[in-house]
């Protein structure tokens, strides 16, 4: 039974813990006057990151966990604040500086190398703490949170309507993922189904932005070995496919493209279009295959073994690669559609790299059949109460949203990235690689850290 | 290897925005004398993520591929903040990137300049204000120009560009 999340609600009265697994869901009471409950991570070690985010948040203590340092609080915010409890009165201060413990090991010439939060080349802040015995990796401990913008928070007392334009922007290369997610739960909420017609018209737009994402992520994989001609050749292509999304939706990354409408284009041009990508991307396939020094950097590097991604709960291309079948298109509706599950055995770098060239081929399949939908729209009615949540799989892997409407407003939104998961997983690839190898296996996994601080 | 080259010669130049190459060759020209003597002919650009989506990190990757090749006007990405002449910030600027903001600006050698890109660093785009939201990177880093949009396409991304040498 897989981890999706867990995290926390403030009833006013009481503390309630939700757990979200694979096929149930399980809530607990923690009384306010003494907020303890048993960690879970002994089964879920991915639950570490869920739990240190609920002590900061809320300042509930987890009994039997293996680290209590702060996640997302870092090291000059003030003690004993937590913000996401109803009576938080919105202000924090900058506090004195107290040094992060990283984990590390110890030992004869051991020694740690610290990478970030600003890197060297145009990315995403994130700290990178390294153990290393000379070239080769020991440990990793990854640290993130530093574009956390407290966006759960923000979201609360909001009308849902109003929350759409804050959403769509909390990850920007998964945005069209985030929107079609959160429509889900609006139209959950207002009880209407989504028309058919619109809902094929969001899984285009879905699959077209994993083509982007997918394409990128191929162009960036050889140039972190050192063969840039394949960034110039996939950026090409990225950016004539921005180009035909901004046709579409008039915005390159797709920002207000899922509103509960479908919208027409000419679609002979996108058709001939898609044929060109697949065309192009065979012929890369082709190219790459040729290469035996790059193969030879990415076989048998940062291997995440199938039995880990399990234990890790892992999503998305990463656990696929690793031979896991995880992906939330596998249902009737893509299927349908054209969907055919892609798995890799190896769990390497070969495996996540020949694993998004198959989903490109696949998600360029399923484009051709999603074009046949009609132009409709979706009527809203009154939003009604409750508790909503929704999965998609984006271009990094299953993404979960949670919302809990009361009196209409906003009570509390979770985001559980993909990313949040398989960052937790990250460090089991360093063993047996050199820190040379790193770039590539980060790259290999592209995540992202937006998503993942909120 | 031999396939490539095919493509390419086949394919022949996609670079787009000749006229771009033709501003920037009158603006050299106007301000020759200052380019050669702050940045010897070429502008070299830091980038810090103070807490963006990600957008706008997209956007600027995309001006290194072959439709825009931003090098070829004499401005490019460095990789330390040592080596630059600009710094450009994209994100709301967060409670825990700030101090890691000021720091990587204090590394920049003088004369040093501060652009924003984005509506982020700008007017916080779509967010609210939040404890965890610090915002107008005006008020922490001396900003000599904004690029604005959300994200700003490549095309107005390289034009801030041009405004940002004619300003200085």
């Amino acid at each position: 039974m897989r981890l999706v999340a867990r995290f926390a609600n403030d009833n006013i009265e009481n503390f309630e813990i939700i757990d979200i697994f694979e096929d149930k869901t399980v809530k607990t009471i923690v009384p306010k006057s003494n907020p303890v409950i048993k960690s879970i991570t002994k089964k879920y070690p991915a639950a570490i990151w869920f739990e240190r985010k609920i002590k900061d948040d809320f300042g509930i203590k987890f009994e039997g966990s293996f680290d209590e340092r702060e996640l997302v609080h870092h090291e000059r915010f003030p003690k004993k604040v937590y913000p996401m409890r109803k009576n938080f009165d919105g202000k924090v201060e900058f506090c004195k500086f107290e040094p992060y413990e990283y984990e590390v090991i110890k030992g004869d010439g051991v020694f740690e190398v610290g990478v970030g939060p600003v890197h060297a080349g145009i990315i995403e802040p994130g700290h990178f703490q390294f153990s290393q015995e000379g070239e080769n990796m020991l440990h990793l401990e990854v640290r993130h949170f530093y574009t956390y913008r407290a966006i759960e928070k923000m979201i609360e007392g909001k009308t849902p309507f109003e929350a759409i334009e804050i959403i769509e922007k909390i990850s920007g290369i998964e945005s069209i993922a985030y929107q079609a997610a959160y429509l889900d739960i609006l139209s959950q909420s207002s009880k209407v189904e989504l028309p058919m017609g619109v809902k094929k018209y969001n899984a285009l737009l879905i699959e077209l932005e994993r083509v982007i994402h997918h394409i990128n992520n191929l162009g960036f994989i050889p140039n972190d070995a050192g063969f840039a001609p394949a960034l110039a050749f996939c950026s090409q292509k990225v950016e004539e496919v921005r180009r035909i999304l901004k046709d579409i939706t008039s915005h390159r990354f797709g920002f207000g493209a899922i509103r509960g409408n479908s919208v027409g284009f000419d679609k002979d041009k996108f058709l001939n279009f898609i044929e060109s990508i697949e065309q192009d991307i065979k012929w890369f396939k082709d190219w790459i295959d040729d290469m035996p020094s790059l193969w030879d950097r990415f076989d048998t590097t940062g291997i995440l073994r199938t039995k880990n991604a399990l234990k890790y709960s892992c999503v998305g291309v990463v656990a696929r690669a690793s031979g896991l079948k995880t992906d939330m298109r596998n249902n009737e509706f893509y299927k349908k559609n054209g969907f055919k599950m892609q798995r890799e055995k190896s769990g390497d770098v070969a495996a996540r790299f020949n694993l998004r060239v198959n989903e490109v081929l696949n998600s360029c399949a399923m484009i051709k059949k999603f074009l046949d939908f009609d132009i409709e729209k979706i009527e809203f009615g009154d939003l009604h109460d409750g508790e909503y949540s929704s999965f998609v799989e984006s271009s990094i892997g299953e993404l979960y949203l949670y919302l809990k409407i009361k009196n209409g407003l906003v009570d509390r939104f979770f985001a559980r990235d993909p990313s949040f998961i398989n960052w937790q997983a990250i460090h089991l690839m360093m063993s047996g690689n050199i820190i040379a190898d790193f770039p590539l296996i980060n790259k290999s996994c592209d995540l992202s850290y937006a998503g993942n601080d909120l | 290897m031999l396939r490539f080259w095919k493509k390419r010669f086949d394919e022949g130049l996609k670079t787009e925005g000749l006229e771009v190459d033709n501003e920037i060759k009158k603006i050299k020209k106007d301000i020759k004398e200052s380019i050669k003597k702050r940045f010897a002919g070429s502008l070299a650009v830091r980038m810090v993520d103070s807490g963006s989506c990600n957008a706008c990190e997209a956007e600027c990757n995309a001006l290194s591929n072959p439709y825009y090749d931003l090098e070829r006007l004499g401005i490019y990405f460095v990789a330390s903040p040592r080596h630059a002449d600009v710094l450009l910030v994209s994100g709301v600027n967060t409670f825990n990137m700030q101090d890691h903001l000021i720091e990587v600006y204090e590394q920049l050698p003088s004369p040093k300049w501060v652009i924003t890109l984005g509506d982020c660093p700008f007017n916080l785009s779509s967010f609210d204000k939040t404890f965890a939201i610090k915002g107008e990177v005006e008020k922490i880093l001396p900003v000599t120009h904004h690029i604005k949009g959300c994200p700003p396409e490549p095309s107005y991304i390289i034009k801030g560009f041009l405004e940002f040498l004619k300003k200085i």
